[in-house]
């Protein structure tokens, strides 16, 4: 793989957690208010359904995840099991279709 | 450690998405996903990422603040390890608000019936009780609070701890009529209390004495026309769901009928079978015990047909076109009540009426399980309040 893809890869990296940061401390914040203001969790689901905004939101997680995981994982099993080449990618491909297509199931189920 | 958290939350995060996915599949989507997150095993794992996302938090932030901040080590690591206990410590805190449920009931947990012992009000929460018991291991504890259809008890229902330690179980028209019909009402059924789950619902029936010369809703009907005022019908007490039914049947009928209060269902019916009055709108489980043990004779139910536990008894809209009338019990709780707390008492209510022998029970006393959410127990209740509010208007009931 060249130099230019490995910077790609470390700069989406780097920012894919930068989002996931920022993710996780809406979900967090949305949590506490839902659960603080005594949301059940049929109210929860009864605002999240039909709202698209909440259904961009965690469409841009999932995504974030995709990009985030395989990259992750991708150093570890170079660098921790020696698996390099086109396999690995393969198989890390695999990975974040599996991830990709977990997660927008459950986006979907919380908006539809 | 960034590398390991890391590795266990990728190998966690396709089990997730895939189990929350899978409950909120398909029909029962909410049923699913309510019981999904009740699962000790879910709620176990809820910790596991608490642990795994603060740990990993704290590598990647220093990892960012390495590469891209100017900053010395050992502030780095502080910030990182500050990060990781801020997401930490909301996450515990979201976990242990919705955590209050687990523990509870601690101790029993008492039903406020607002009708005397024997009435369709009582049965119902005395079945649903025993059951509930066995799921808690705690013990429901029915108080009977009769009087004034329903307010008295309804009025010390409202002022009790909203802990879920007390919770309300009234026939349907106590929180969706009385408010109309009464001045002077000792609580607010909108403002008070907030729904839990309708238990049970069914049709009633009108019953007269034994010994009454009426052998049919027919006879009864022309004998009330030709007698106007002089035929007197009992009921649970004014507002009450057996007050509401004849009240119907009396209006759609054309007939000039007194109604005579009584303190509860089951003194009505005492009444009955005692010859003070002519006739009774009751609901099935409370009556069906003097109708099979011959003290009284059933004429007609309110459902638009027949029902499988009064065989042979026609529909009264056989007589009275477009005649329905259905009651219902259910469970309301003192607004205030965690909501965990009224989630836990619906869904466990709902796997009890589940059980084949409660469904048994409820079906010999003429009454199906509902269990529907505190949601549509909600709208439900609106509508029908809706209705009741023209009915006693039309039919001018009303106690100063």
């Amino acid at each position: 793989m060249s130099a230019k893809t490995q910077t790609y890869l470390w700069l989406i990296q780097r920012l894919s957690a930068a989002v996931l940061a920022l993710c996780v401390l809406v979900h967090l914040a949305t949590l506490i208010y839902a659960v603080r203001g005594g949301l059940s969790a049929a109210e929860i689901l009864g605002r999240t359904r039909g709202n698209v905004a909440w259904f961009a939101f965690y469409s841009i997680f999932v995504f974030a995840v995709t990009l985030h995981v395989p990259i992750g994982l991708r150093a570890v099993l170079s660098e921790w099991l020696g698996w390099r080449g086109a396999g690995r990618d393969l198989a890390l491909l695999g990975f974040g279709v599996l991830l990709a297509w977990g997660g927008m199931r459950a986006v979907m189920a919380v908006f539809l | 450690m960034h590398r390991l958290s890391g590795i266990a939350l990728a190998l966690f995060l396709p089990v997730h998405f895939w189990a929350l996915g899978q409950a909120l599949q398909g029909e029962a989507t909410l049923e699913s996903f309510l019981r999904w997150s009740e699962q000790p095993l879910v709620k176990a794992s809820e910790w596991a990422i608490v642990l795994l996302l603060a740990a990993h938090l704290t590598g990647g932030v220093r990892i960012l603040m390495i590469e891209f901040l100017p900053w010395r080590d050992w502030q780095k690591t502080l910030a990182a390890l500050a990060a990781a206990a801020a997401l930490a410590i909301g996450l515990l805190f979201v976990l242990s608000s919705t955590a209050h449920a687990q523990g509870w009931p601690q101790k029993p947990v008492k039903f406020i019936v607002p009708f005397p012992p024997g009435g369709a009000t009582d049965i119902s929460a005395r079945l649903l009780g025993q059951k509930l018991t066995e799921i808690w291991g705690q013990t429901v504890l029915i108080e009977n609070r009769g009087g004034a259809g329903g307010s008295v008890g309804a009025a010390e229902a409202a002022k009790a701890a909203p802990d879920g330690y007390t919770l309300f179980f009234p026939s349907g028209s106590v929180v969706t009529a009385n408010q109309y019909i009464y001045a002077n009402l000792n609580y607010d059924p909108e403002k008070d209390f907030v729904p839990v789950t309708n238990v049970v619902s069914g049709p009633q029936v009108l019953t007269v004495p034994a010994n009454s010369p009426y052998k049919s809703v027919k006879d009864l009907i022309e004998s009330g026309r030709a007698n106007p005022g002089k035929l007197y019908f009992g009921h649970a007490g004014i507002g009450s769901q057996t007050h509401l039914a004849a009240e119907n049947f009396v209006f759609q009928a054309k007939l000039d009928a007194t109604a005579v209060p009584y303190k509860g269902e089951g003194p009505g019916l005492a009444a009955l079978v005692g010859g003070e009055t002519h006739f009774f709108v009751g609901n099935v489980a409370a009556s069906i015990g003097h109708i099979k043990g011959g003290r009284l004779r059933a004429l007609g139910v309110t459902s638009k047909a027949e029902i499988p536990q009064l065989p042979g008894v026609p529909p009264i809209a056989s007589v009275v076109p477009g005649f329905e009338n259905t009651g219902w019990f259910g469970i309301v709780a003192p607004r205030g009540t965690p909501k965990d707390v009224i989630q836990k008492v619906y869904l466990d209510t709902r796997k009890a009426l589940q059980d084949a022998v409660m469904k048994e029970k409820f079906f010999a006393q003429g009454l199906a399980p509902v269990g529907n959410s505190p949601e549509e127990m909600g709208r439900a209740m609106k509508e029908e309040s809706e209705l009741w509010k023209n009915v006693v208007k039309a039919r001018n009931i009303h106690v100063k």
